[in-house]
This record gives structure tokens, C-alpha cells and sequence, in this order.
């Protein structure tokens, strides 16, 4: 087996430049993604985790841009890390992002209602994508598409393929997404809150569905999502992000039964659980996440973090470091303060 | 169609437990008229069909049965969950309770605080005011249901602006209190709702619901749009006004796990129809309806230990416009017989408390959610 991973983020840094300041969207995260394998991507509003995959895909929007880091990417399961292709640096419009981006690594949006044309057929528009990245003929191009749709489990889908979108439900729209997805094989899949705007037996469906693919073409899956329910359902490793940094990573298992950063212990205190005792009071996150405009020095979790260290974790910010074979995690609760600190 | 209410049945007691003090301004009756336990709400064969218009004339050409012979009581001091997926009607029936919509037909029976029982469905417009007084409402979206040119004190203050409190001072010394008591700073009161995030906002909608008083309390999605972080600070708050304040809510949700958090009874709606009602534990923990069962296997467990082998639904949620024979569940249902394919099943009491609405009720074993797994605990 190789060991150089599939995608491996080092120090990516996004910021958006609007007229009012700086909004440090993704500030600093590294984390690898392993081939055939799925890795959760968790945290709330604005802790960067949509911008994250969009630099990976360098479909940042203005006034955005990657100011610094690289998203290193070996299709190549025998390649070197040396002769990966940092994704940061390319040219974003370029020929090389363009047959990477929807080719080799596709992108599931959340919204199955605004990610397809209302004027073309959802058939055009895969044969579209189709067309794109393979070399196929307009007619082998649908033929596949409908032999994609039937793939993801939409009943009569050759004639579905000429259907306009909003002929289609919420469920089967997120289906057909994904078919357009897969259309050109891909290595990777980037499904960013795949089936958060779907009700849970649709869900259930979708995420059944993703992990069959997977098991058929062995593709990489970075799922991203707010619904830890979903990430212990579906994920291998787990990336936990908290404004625009990654606070704590590891194997789901970890993560959920011996989480070591204050943040992902309260985040997971804080859900109800089907398997909870009802009705008493929930251990709380105090205060909210706060405006990008106005992000705390030192460690971004320290005014809502219980276990905060005045005189550091105000001053400082705490780099990911390996808290034992499995978990990285970045608090100063393990160790890494700086020298000097004397408290 | 036929209907025995359970008023007062027994088993309901998860709500008398919490007999709590007596409201802020004690403008609230002293539990004279309305004893605990009793049902606030009743609401009978409720009905709300949205016409289907087609061609230059606009003729009805159908109609979407969005709510179709739904029927619960909602006891005084509980918290009853409609749950269900999109378009399965809850929103609409929350709306019909409050007479925000016109319910097509049916009985909505509202105990006022006098004691006496109106039926809200059939009331003149005229009289509606008095009694809005009594139900209000939590909106989902905490962003989009605040007025951006209000101050917190127009907010919260209008209300009891519309209904006839025209001191000024009055009405800030009201804000001033109905925002301490939802965890805002009173200072905040001649902000504008920008300045707020999404917890916040929430707080402030709550707070608006609460400035007149209510018995009932409709909160329809009140945490959907927030943050997991911030979701558990609402619902915690819920849960103390409810007691504080002797609240009675109805709690529209999608969200299992919230509604296993919050309510005493839960009712489970399938395309416009309630197809199971029963205590909370019960519900959970022994489903009588397949489609309950369906959809508590369905919910993600936040623990990978217990990846456990879902009961996948095949294919979609019937048409609410053009529903199947029969059970409207039988094309998904797994247990079906040739009975569920033509025979529309009743709506009927299985167990005292437990109505279901199924043919199979009584004889099928459906797994539910069991509780107390091995290492469930977190942290």
C-alpha cells in the first residue's frame, strides 16, 4: 500500500478581503485524506469547512483567495509525495484544475434544488459533465448518464434523464447530483452537507448509497457536515474544525469515546441523543461562535472553552500536536506552550 | 372517522410532575379553572385541504390533502412533538391550531383561561384576537422572522402594543423583564436584531412569544437553523420557561433527537394523516407503526460503535395531492398485506394513551430505539 495520501493539506490558509477587513475563513489547516477511505469533516457555522473544500477545488469566490499553504494531490497510488500536484498553486482557470475539478475530484453541493439548470434536462447536463472529462460521443455520453442514474437508484431512468429538475424530489434531485458526480469516475469526492436540506429516510438512502459507491470504485469520500450523527454513521477519520483551524483529528471511534479537545468534548455533550435521558438539561457551549471580524487572539476556542489558561490561551495559539499514536489535537492542555510562559 | 377522545387518560402524568410556580405578572388564572392534566387543546378530525387550480379558469381540479383526520389532545403543562418528514402536514396543523390558516374542517377545542372550551376552528374573526392572546408562536427561522428595522423593544413590546397596552413605560418595564428572563441583557433593548446571532435572535423570538402570557406555545422548527452548540442553550431554555412559566407547547420537529429531549408525547404524521401518538418512552422504545419504526431506525446515532443495520424505506413519500389506496404507507411498508392495499386503516386507541393507525398494530414486534447501549456515554 502507498502511504503517500490521496490529498494532503498542509497549512492552508484562505482569507476573504472584503472593503470592511479581513475574514480569516480557513486559517492554518492541515489534515490528510487517505485513498478509498471517508473522512468526516465536522464543525459549525464558520469554522471553515465549505472553504476548505472550495480551495481544494480553487472555486473560492472573490473577495477570496489562498494566501498561503498547499493542498498536495497524488491520483497516483504508487507516486511520491515529490511528484504530487499542489493544487494551491495552480492556475485556477487552468487546464489542469479544470480536468481535475468535476473529473478527478467532484464536488456534491448541499442545495439539490439550486445545483442543476432549471432549462436543461437532467440528462444534458450530466452527458455535459460527461463530455467534458472522457472523450465519449454525445450518444455513449447519455447512455452513460442513464446507466449512472440507474446506478444511484432512480426508478425509470431512461426516462427520467430527459426530465427538467424540478421534476424531480428533493431525494431523487440529491441522487441525480450525485450521479453527475460519479459521471467521470472520480478519485475523490468532496460532498459537502449531502443530505442536510433531505428528511432522515432520505438520508438514509443517500448515505447507504455513498458508501455502496464507494465500496464498488473505492473513490475517497471527505464528507463534510455540522451532524455528528452522520459523521459516526459514515466516517473512517474525523477533521474537527473550529474558525478556520483544526482543533482535533483522528479515527472516528477516537474521536466520539476519547475526545481530547475541550471543544469536541463539549460539542458532544451538547447533542441530544435518541439514546439520552430526556428532559434534563444539556451541558452547554456558553456563548456563540463569534464574528469573523471579531476573532479572539490566541487559541479562537478560549472565551467559550472551559478549561482556558489566562495568560496563554489568550496569548498563544496552540499548534495540532500528536497527543498519543492516534489523535492530534491542538490545546495547550498537552503540552506545546511556549517557552517563556511562566504562570 | 369515529374519535374517542382520552381526556385525562391515564399515563399522561409526565406533565403534572412539573407543577410549576405561577407565571411573572400572576395575570395568568391560579390553576382554578384549568387543572393539570386536563387537555388545553383538543383538536378533532382537523382537515386542511389547499385546492389544485388548472387551466384559464382557474377550476379545482383536486385538492392536496395536506392535513387529513388528524385528531390529539394536548394536556395543559406538556410538551407534545408533531414529527415528520416535509411535507407530512405538522406545519400545517400547528398553523391551523393558531387559525393562521382556515382549516377545511374539523374541531379545534381551545380551554381558555376562563375555563370555558372554544372551538377556535369555527370562531368569527372578531373574536380570534382575545384568544391569540392565549396561543403564540415560535418561528424556525430566527434571521428571517425578526422585523431588521424594529429595536428589541418594538419587538418584543409589539404585542402588547396590538393588544391594548399603550403606556410606554409600561411596555419597556415588561421588555426589560421578558428579557432577563430569556437571557438577554435588558440593555440590549434598543438594538436591532442585526446586532444579535442566531441563539440570540431565537431568544428575542421567544421572548416576543412570552410578553402576552400564553397557555400554549407553538414552536414550529425552533432550533432547526441553529448551530449544535447554540441548539442545546434554546432548548435547555425551553425547558425552564416551560416550568417557570407552567408553558404548554406544542413542538413541530423533524429532529428526533430534539424530540426525544424535549417533549412527554410524541405524534408521528405521514402524508397528512397522525399515524402514531404515545407517550415519548413508548414511542421510542416500542413503535406500533411501521413507519415510526422506519423512521427512529433511520436517525444517525451520534456513536460509531452503533452503526447498526438501518430499516431502509424504499422509494418516496406518497403524494399528498394523489395518495395511494388504502394505508398511505403500504407501498413502502414492509409488513403489508392485501388488507392495507384497499381498506383505509382508523385511527385507534391500542393501549391506554397509545393511538396508532395501522391494521398490523396489534400483532407486529417493531424494533425501536434501545436505550442504555454499552459505551454510549460521550466524553
Amino acid at each position: 500500500m502507498a502511504d503517500v495520501p490521496l490529498i494532503s493539506i498542509r497549512d492552508l490558509k484562505t482569507y476573504f478581503f472584503p472593503d470592511e477587513g479581513i475574514v480569516k475563513a480557513v486559517d492554518g489547516a492541515s489534515f490528510d485524506i487517505p485513498r478509498g477511505k471517508t473522512i468526516g469533516i465536522v464543525g459549525e457555522s464558520g469554522c471553515g469547512k465549505s472553504v476548505t473544500a472550495r480551495s481544494m477545488l480553487r472555486i473560492v469566490e472573490r473577495p477570496g483567495r489562498i494566501v498561503e499553504g498547499q493542498i498536495l494531490y497524488q491520483p497516483d497510488a504508487n507516486g511520491t509525495e515529490a511528484t504530487a500536484i499542489d493544487l494551491a498553486s495552480l492556475p485556477a482557470d487552468g487546464r489542469q484544475m479544470r480536468s481535475i475539478r468535476g473529473g478527478e475530484i467532484a464536488l456534491i453541493f448541499q442545495e439539490p434544488m439550486t445545483s442543476f439548470s432549471p432549462v436543461h434536462t437532467i440528462g444534458d447536463q450530466i452527458v455535459e459533465a460527461i463530455q467534458l472529462h472522457t472523450s465519449l460521443k454525445k450518444r455513449e455520453a447519455k447512455e452513460r448518464a442513464v446507466s449512472m442514474l440507474r446506478l444511484v437508484g432512480i426508478p425509470r431512468a431512461d426516462a427520467r434523464v430527459d426530465e427538467y429538475a424540478y421534476q424531480l424530489s428533493g431525494g431523487l434531485r440529491q441522487r441525480a447530483m450525485i450521479a453527475m458526480a460519479l459521471s467521470a469516475d472520480p478519485i475523490l469526492l468532496i460532498a459537502d452537507e449531502p443530505t442536510t436540506a433531505l428528511d432522515v429516510t432520505t438520508q438514509a438512502q443517500i448515505l447507504d448509497l455513498m458508501r455502496e459507491l464507494q465500496q464498488q470504485n473505492h473513490m475517497g469520500i471527505m464528507l463534510i457536515t455540522h451532524d455528528l450523527g452522520v459523521i459516526a454513521e459514515m466516517a473512517d477519520d474525523v477533521v474537527v474544525m473550529y474558525l478556520g483551524r483544526v482543533v482535533e483529528k483522528g479515527p472516528v471511534d477516537d474521536i466520539f469515546h476519547n475526545p481530547q479537545h475541550p471543544y469536541t468534548r463539549a460539542l458532544l455533550e451538547s447533542i441530544p441523543s435518541v439514546n439520552a435521558t430526556p428532559r434534563v438539561k444539556l451541558p452547554t457551549i456558553s456563548g456563540s461562535i463569534p464574528h469573523p471580524y471579531n476573532r479572539p487572539t490566541g487559541c479562537p476556542f478560549y472565551p467559550r472553552c472551559p478549561s482556558f489558561m489566562p495568560g496563554t490561551c489568550d496569548k498563544f495559539e496552540p499548534e495540532l500536536i500528536h497527543i498519543n499514536d492516534r489523535q492530534d489535537a491542538a490545546c495547550f492542555l498537552y503540552g506545546g506552550v511556549p517557552a517563556g510562559v511562566g504562570r | 372517522m369515529s374519535q374517542a377522545m382520552d381526556a385525562g387518560a391515564p399515563g399522561g402524568n409526565g406533565a403534572a410532575s412539573r407543577n410549576g410556580t405561577n407565571g411573572t405578572n400572576g395575570t395568568r388564572g391560579q390553576g382554578g379553572a384549568v387543572l393539570e392534566g386536563q387537555p388545553l387543546l383538543e383538536v378533532k378530525n382537523l382537515q386542511k385541504f389547499f385546492p389544485i387550480r388548472r387551466g384559464f379558469l382557474q377550476k379545482v381540479t383536486g385538492a392536496v390533502r395536506a392535513v387529513d383526520d388528524v385528531s390529539f389532545t394536548v394536556k395543559k403543562g406538556e410538551t407534545l412533538a408533531l414529527v415528520g418528514e416535509s411535507g407530512c402536514g405538522k406545519t400545517t396543523t400547528s398553523r391551523c391550531v393558531l387559525r393562521a390558516i382556515e382549516p377545511t374542517g374539523g374541531e379545534i377545542l381551545f380551554r381558555t383561561e376562563s375555563g370555558s372550551v372554544v372551538d377556535v376552528a369555527k370562531l368569527p374573526h372578531g373574536q380570534l384576537r382575545p384568544l391569540r392572546r392565549q396561543m403564540q408562536m415560535i418561528f424556525q427561522d430566527p434571521f428571517s422572522s425578526l422585523n431588521p428595522r424594529m429595536t428589541l423593544l418594538d419587538i418584543v413590546g409589539e404585542p402588547m402594543l396590538v393588544n391594548g397596552v399603550r403606556n410606554r413605560q409600561e411596555r419597556i418595564d415588561r421588555v426589560e423583564q421578558l428579557l432577563k428572563l430569556v437571557g438577554l441583557r435588558p440593555e440590549f433593548m434598543r438594538r436591532f436584531p442585526h446586532a444579535f446571532s442566531g441563539g440570540q435572535r431565537q431568544r428575542i423570538g421567544i421572548a416576543r412569544a412570552l410578553a402576552l402570557n400564553p397557555s400554549l406555545v407553538v414552536a414550529d422548527e425552533p432550533v432547526s437553523a441553529l448551530d449544535v452548540s447554540v441548539q442545546a442553550q434554546i432548548l435547555n431554555l425551553l425547558l425552564d420557561l416551560q416550568n417557570e412559566l407552567n408553558l404548554t407547547y406544542l413542538f413541530v420537529a423533524h429532529d428526533l433527537s430534539v424530540v426525544k429531549h424535549i417533549s412527554d408525547r410524541v405524534a408521528v404524521m405521514y402524508v397528512g394523516q397522525m399515524v402514531e401518538l404515545a407517550e415519548r418512552d413508548t414511542i421510542f422504545a416500542a413503535p406500533k407503526h411501521p413507519y415510526t419504526s422506519a423512521l427512529l431506525s433511520a436517525v444517525p446515532r451520534p456513536d460509531p460503535r452503533s452503526r447498526a443495520k438501518r430499516i431502509t424505506l424504499l422509494g418516496e413519500v406518497a403524494n399528498p395531492a394523489a395518495p395511494p389506496s388504502g394505508c398511505y404507507f403500504h407501498p413502502r411498508c414492509q409488513f403489508a398485506i392485501d388488507k392495507c392495499k384497499t381498506e383505509t386503516p382508523a385511527w385507534e386507541q391500542l393501549t391506554a394513551g397509545h393511538w396508532v393507525r395501522c391494521h398490523r398494530a396489534s400483532e407486529l414486534e417493531l424494533p425501536g430505539i434501545e436505550t442504555g447501549l454499552p459505551g454510549t456515554e460521550t466524553g
